[in-house]
């Protein structure tokens, strides 16, 4: 009988949630946010507690010099609504009441600064843990974030993490100084006990194609800096010390995978047109909205800015921007969009987003006072955002959306306020750029119009998400009904032909922008549809390139025509299933097409 | 010295970006400036972050203000906008 050798470096598996997709194998970094740093308690001499309170002050200092930092870094990458916290974080730090405490202690317990501090957060949060309110109670993290960069600062510990080129970050919970900081062009994963989808852990992975697992139990605990490690963000896995075959299947895996899908930084041929194999020119264009997303356009050679949410300019400032701040982030997309241009969406603000009065607030928001609704409501704030479009275009290629058009009458309304702000810009001396105006097509009233709406506008904007929600009269927020979100009801599809249809008729182009357009099955009957131009979120864009590089648009086309007959959502989602899975098995492994349907 | 009552109206409480509001704004006086329950349970000094915030002033709670001080008509003045102003939480 064979004995067991206990071994430390057994393989251990973890099942998470994808957030941000991918593969990966590299060493384990664990980053701090975890176990309690190990502090040890030291007396010291009488001669030394002076020098010891000189050392703690230099560290507090050096503490708040990397927050300051990282607080500038954050608004910038982020926006000042979640940068906030960095500025409590250094109230914190210049807190009298931890300051004088802390050395307090070390003058009359003659005790380090290390120790000294970690007594004194330990008061703190021992405080804290009384509080009945649990979201102030919560705060405690962020004097733990605190208490950690200042033992840090005091270890002397190397601020700047040298990442080596297969960093893969550990944490319990990659906390947001934590996670500003670090330099994610030299991360190759991430993985982290808790977390979700909306973490800005999570947004600053998908955004840079990092692969991101959260939701691993205990991972954080058993995995030390240094350890070998796979991050299998494709089937929401990870394996620690991996065993010498398992990691040698990994690296197979990775050599016979498109960079893209390892979630890598090399795109090969990602400037090269992208063609069908028969032959039909496809046109994919980055979604964008927070600058952390600006590098990923880049990286993975989209043909610009097929949306550009400008929402996130109040939320990052937490008012109205002015038109010269407006202008000069419309210039930074226009630069980054380069000759292919950027499509800029006008405000979609609703109730939800501009903090409407309390008493007033929408009982139905989705089909409330927003977006265009809003803008020609407030006309304002309308107009100062197109001055700003119509300048930043003097100097690059913009395009400007009208969301949530429902009536004709709404489009003429906002041409006639661009031409008249386009006049004033000109008397005023101003520069003002040529713009191309296109209706964003998310409304069951606009695909009833398409025909006629389509000779009143340059191009249309298809937003899948809004128009299947309400198409289908779904609330995409809500889980209960999220069974009646079909994405393939012949409805949708139906819709979507009549828009490319009648956009064909007035010989205006059609971006397809939902993200619909991400999913690689439903790109290929997007193809069969007609649509020629899609974008979304950038780090989909290698993925979506190769499945549409490796199928034909005429059997595409079969296909969609089968779906578009279809009785219900589940027949198109069956037939989509068994088609695709057949015609390119090799395109579409399992798990990348609907799910099967249970027999009755 | 001043003393008044204030009530915090903004929706997620005195919590940890509106209490940097506060902390920032009270720092700018010379003047004491403390807020206490009104059953005298807590009492926290305003320009200290993390005192501000054991008061754990949800939603609704009525706080003490007293300011005094060489500049404690401006301090009280400044402080009680930025309360009336729901701790600068709720964009018009």
């Amino acid at each position: 009988m064979s004995k067991r050798v206990k071994s430390e470096r057994a393989e251990q598996f973890w099942r998470g949630v994808t957030v941000s997709e991918g593969l990966a194998l590299g060493r384990v970094l664990r980053l701090h946010g975890g176990a309690t740093q190990n502090v040890y308690r030291a007396t010291l001499e009488k001669s030394e507690i002076e020098c010891e309170v000189q050392r703690f002050k230099a560290a507090v200092e050096l503490a708040r010099k990397q927050l300051l930092g990282i607080k500038e870094r954050a608004e910038l990458a982020l926006g000042a609504e979640h940068a906030y916290i960095f500025d409590a974080h250094l109230l914190m730090l210049e807190d009298r009441k931890l300051l004088d405490e802390v050395e307090l202690y070390i003058r009359r317990e003659r005790a380090n600064a290390d120790w000294a501090v970690r007594v004194a957060a330990d008061r703190l949060l021992a405080v804290y843990a009384e509080i009945k309110d649990d979201y102030l109670r919560e705060r405690s993290s962020d004097i733990e974030d605190v208490t950690r960069r200042l033992l840090d600062a005091l270890g002397g510990a190397p601020h700047e993490r040298r990442l080596t080129r297969d960093a893969v970050i550990v944490a319990e919970e990659l906390m947001p100084s934590a996670a500003a900081e670090l330099d994610f062009s030299h991360v190759r994963a991430v993985a982290t006990d808790a977390g979700g989808w909306t973490s800005h852990t999570a947004i600053i992975a998908r955004g840079l194609g990092i692969p991101a697992v959260v939701g691993l139990r205990e991972l954080y605990r058993h995995a030390r800096t240094g350890d070998e490690i796979i991050v299998d963000a494709i089937r929401g896995e990870v394996i620690l010390h991996p065993a010498g075959r398992t990691a040698a299947r990994c690296r197979e895996e990775l050599a016979g995978m498109r960079p893209a899908q390892r979630g890598a930084l090399q795109v090969a041929g990602k400037h090269e047109p992208l063609r069908t194999l028969d032959g039909v020119e496809i046109i994919l264009r980055a979604n964008v909205e927070l600058p952390a997303e600006y590098e990923g356009v880049r990286r993975y050679g989209a043909r610009g800015v097929g949306l550009y949410r400008t929402e996130f300019l109040l939320a990052q400032r937490g008012r109205m921007p002015t038109e010269d701040e407006q202008c000069a982030a419309y210039a930074e997309v226009s630069a980054l969009a380069g000759t292919d241009g950027a499509k800029v969406r006008l405000f979609d603000l609703g109730g939800e987003k501009i903090g409407a009065d309390e008493a007033n607030v929408e009982r139905n928001p989705a089909l409330g006072l927003r977006a265009i609704r809003y803008c020609l409501r407030r006309e304002d704030v309308l107009r100062t955002q197109v001055r700003a479009i119509l300048r930043a275009a003097a100097s690059g290629r913009l395009e400007l959306v009208l969301p949530m058009i429902s009536d004709i009458a709404e489009v003429r309304r906002a041409r006639r306020i661009i031409e008249e702000e386009r006049a004033g810009l000109r008397r005023a001396g101003h520069e003002a750029g040529d713009v191309q105006i296109g209706a964003m097509i998310e409304v069951p009233a606009a695909v009833l119009m398409a025909d006629k709406l389509a000779r009143t506008v340059d191009f249309f904007s298809l937003g899948t998400n809004d128009l299947v929600q309400y198409l289908l009269a779904v609330d995409r927020g809500n889980d209960d009904v999220a069974d009646w979100f079909r994405t393939l009801h012949p409805a949708v599809l139906q819709s979507i032909k009549r828009t490319l249809d009648a956009a064909e008729g007035a010989g205006i182009p059609v971006n397809v922008c939902g993200e619909m357009a991400a999913t690689p099955a439903y790109a290929v009957i997007l193809l069969g549809l007609g649509a020629r131009d899609l974008s979304m979120t950038s780090a989909s864009i290698p993925r979506v390139r190769r499945t549409l590089a490796g199928v034909d648009a005429a059997r595409a086309r079969v296909i969609a025509d089968e779906c578009l007959a279809c009785e219900t959502a589940d027949e198109a989602e069956e037939l989509v299933r068994v088609r695709l899975g057949t015609e390119w098995a090799g395109l579409f492994p399992p798990g990348s097409l609907p799910a099967p349907k249970p027999r009755p | 010295m001043l003393e008044r009552r204030v009530l915090v109206t903004n929706r997620l409480g005195l919590h940890a970006r509106a209490a940097a509001r506060l902390v920032r704004a009270a720092s700018a006086y010379q003047s004491t400036i403390k807020l206490a329950r009104v059953d005298g349970s807590v009492a926290a000094d305003a320009k200290s972050i993390l005192s501000v915030l054991v008061l754990a002033a949800a939603r609704g709670t009525e706080l003490v203000l007293t300011v005094a001080g060489v500049d404690e008509d401006a301090a009280m003045a400044a402080v009680c906008e930025l309360f009336e102003r729901k701790l600068g939480e709720e964009r018009d």
